[in-house]
């Protein structure tokens, strides 16, 4: 780790206004502690900035996710969201899958009611929210169709539509467009970021994809695996809003490079 | 484990004027070979006489109908009794995996057992009349409903599992907004192979307690060597076996509507009817 990303990770431990979600010294182990997903992973995220992990397959990338969500528990540190210690699933923090996990029996629209029928009785407020989530996400012709009606791509944006519904300001999204063709990804992505930053929610985004990872996000946390830890933190400053033509910069692919670098040391 | 089967897809009026038309050739080549004593009469009736007791049984002396409606009812009666048990009990194993694994070696033994033999038990135990018939029915029919419940229940995915949970989704709105819609067309196939179990399970009841319904009146007219009103019965069976097939398909569409094209289809247009004007005001 060099002295400059050192000291960005340094300035973590200092108590951070703008700090929405931090973990300390988070460690989650499986299987009796045989198996360490997670070793004393120390991150502090910031209020509407969009992080990416990125790391090799098994590197705990969708263990912390889940930690955050609240699905799961550390064996030892602590995951604070807005101040409080996380027990168990929140509503303003909102998971996506890398599949769609979408209910074959309910339409498009259904679907993405489901968190809020989970909540309450629906109104037709909920029903327009939803509908409207549908049209955002380019789906507007498919508000009624049920899943298999639907190709991955638009199951996918029924699954991001859905999350939207919750109204999470934390978005926490485990390759959420990693089964998908190149282009329909890149539409997707480009997509997410204007909504995220719309509604100013804080987005962390898991992927393998490195050009991906820069592209979307403020900083680039690198995990590494066996056991799998927090390696290093890149801040990516190019500026927004960013174009898909930003990733033929001579500064992109630097920091294409140098995640890279860092992913090849371990 | 899943037991299971889709079949008759689409008709097609041309195969069915082809199979009309050899069906006919067939009855016809049966009758003549009656007439020219190549087959034994008492044994094979005539095509015409099989129609003749048709007429006989259901129009001039009526006789039938008392016995159709008895085996009909009976097997309702089982079907239901043994759809309510095989449910209720698998999903009693499936949500219970410290009875799961305590049970497991007698599913086994129940799955390997044939269910009928233990029939003259059942009426040993319950004595003659409905109640004994009753339970063969159950008995024969509650194993598919029973095991594909159970396994419905237990294939749930994790993924979807872990969506509901994220969702801070209780317990009870796992099971019904998750659960049981995922089991449905798990639980229609048990219920499709149970039905059609629940017919074969009457007959049996009814061969051995011979006083009401098509299966005492077939063993009846076979002691008394009458082959056409015995064939005649059998058709009816043939009949009524193809209503409650096509009757329970019509269920499993109309039920498990997302697994079949056409519900898709439908569905999805009779929501877009219901509700899209009621979306688009004030979208302009
Ligand atoms: N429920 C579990 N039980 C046992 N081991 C688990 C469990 N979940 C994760 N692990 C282990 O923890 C480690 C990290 O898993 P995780 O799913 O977080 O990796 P990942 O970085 O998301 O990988 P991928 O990129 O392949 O999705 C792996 O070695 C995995 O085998
Ligand atoms: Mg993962």
């Amino acid at each position: 780790m060099n002295v400059m990303e050192s000291a960005a990770m340094g300035v973590k431990t200092r108590l951070n206004v703008n700090t929405i979600v931090k973990g300390q010294s988070v460690t989650k182990t499986f299987a009796d502690g045989s198996v360490v997903a997670l070793s004393g992973a120390d991150f502090e995220i910031e209020k509407g900035s969009f992080v990416s992990l990125v790391g090799p397959s098994g590197c705990g990338k969708s263990t912390l996710l889940r930690l955050i969500s609240g699905l799961i528990e550390p064996s030892s540190g602590s995951v604070n969201v807005k101040g409080e210690n996380v027990v168990g699933p929140r509503d303003d923090v909102g998971l996506m899958f890398q599949k769609a996990t979408l209910l074959e029996w309910r339409t498009a629209l259904e679907n993405v009611l489901l968190p809020t029928e989970v909540k309450r009785k629906i109104t037709h407020d909920d029903e327009k929210r939803a509908y409207d989530l549908l049209k955002l996400v380019g789906l507007e012709d498919f508000v009624f169709s049920f899943p298999a009606q639907l190709s991955g791509g638009m199951q996918q944006r029924v699954a991001l539509a859905r999350l939207l519904q919750t109204g999470a300001d934390i978005l926490l999204l485990d390759e959420p467009f990693g089964a998908l063709d190149e282009f329909t990804r890149e539409r997707l992505n480009i997509e997410l970021m204007r909504i995220v930053t719309e509604i100013e929610a804080t987005t962390i985004f898991v992927t393998h994809n490195i050009s991906e990872a820069i592209f979307l996000s403020d900083k680039v946390v690198v995990m590494t695996p066996r056991p799998g830890k927090i390696a290093s933190v890149v801040e990516v400053p190019l500026e927004r809003p960013r174009s898909p033509k930003m990733q033929t910069s001579v500064e992109f692919n630097k920091l294409v490079e140098h995640v890279r670098d860092l992913l090849g040391e371990f | 484990m899943v037991l299971g089967f889709r079949a008759f897809q689409g008709k097609h009026t041309k195969r069915i004027i082809s199979h009309a038309l050899i069906f006919i050739a067939l009855l016809i080549c049966w009758e003549s070979a009656s007439n020219f004593g190549l087959l034994d009469e008492y044994l094979y009736p005539k095509p015409s006489g099989i129609f003749h007791s048709f007429w006989v049984i259901y129009v001039k002396n009526a006789s039938i109908w008392h016995h159709l409606w008895v085996t009909i009812g009976l097997v309702l009666l089982g079907f239901v009794g043994g759809s309510i048990a095989g449910v209720s009990l698998g999903s009693l194993v499936g949500f219970n995996p410290t009875m799961r694994r305590f049970l497991q070696p007698y599913i086994i033994v129940i799955e390997a057992t044939p269910r009928i033999a233990v029939a003259p038990l059942l009426i040993a135990a319950l004595g003659f009349g409905i109640q004994s018939k009753v339970a063969i029915i159950i008995l024969v029919c509650f194993f598919a409903p029973f095991i594909n419940t159970l396994s419905g229940v237990i294939n749930v995915g994790n993924d979807k599992l872990e969506l509901f949970k994220s969702l801070g989704a209780t317990k009870r709105q796992i099971l019904v907004k998750l659960v049981f819609p995922e089991a449905l067309p798990t639980i229609m196939a048990g219920e499709r192979l149970a039905m059609t179990a629940a017919l074969s399970g009457a007959l049996v009841a009814e061969f051995i307690q011979r006083d009401q319904g098509l299966g005492s009146l077939i063993l009846l007219y076979s002691r008394n060597l009458n082959m056409s009103s015995a064939f005649a019965c059998i058709f009816t069976l043939t009949v009524l076996g193809f209503f409650i097939f096509k009757g329970m398909e019509i269920l499993d569409r109309r039920i498990a509507f997302w697994t079949y094209e056409a519900g898709r289809i439908q569905r999805s247009n009779k929501k877009a009817r219901k509700t899209l004007n009621l979306l688009e005001v004030g979208h302009g």
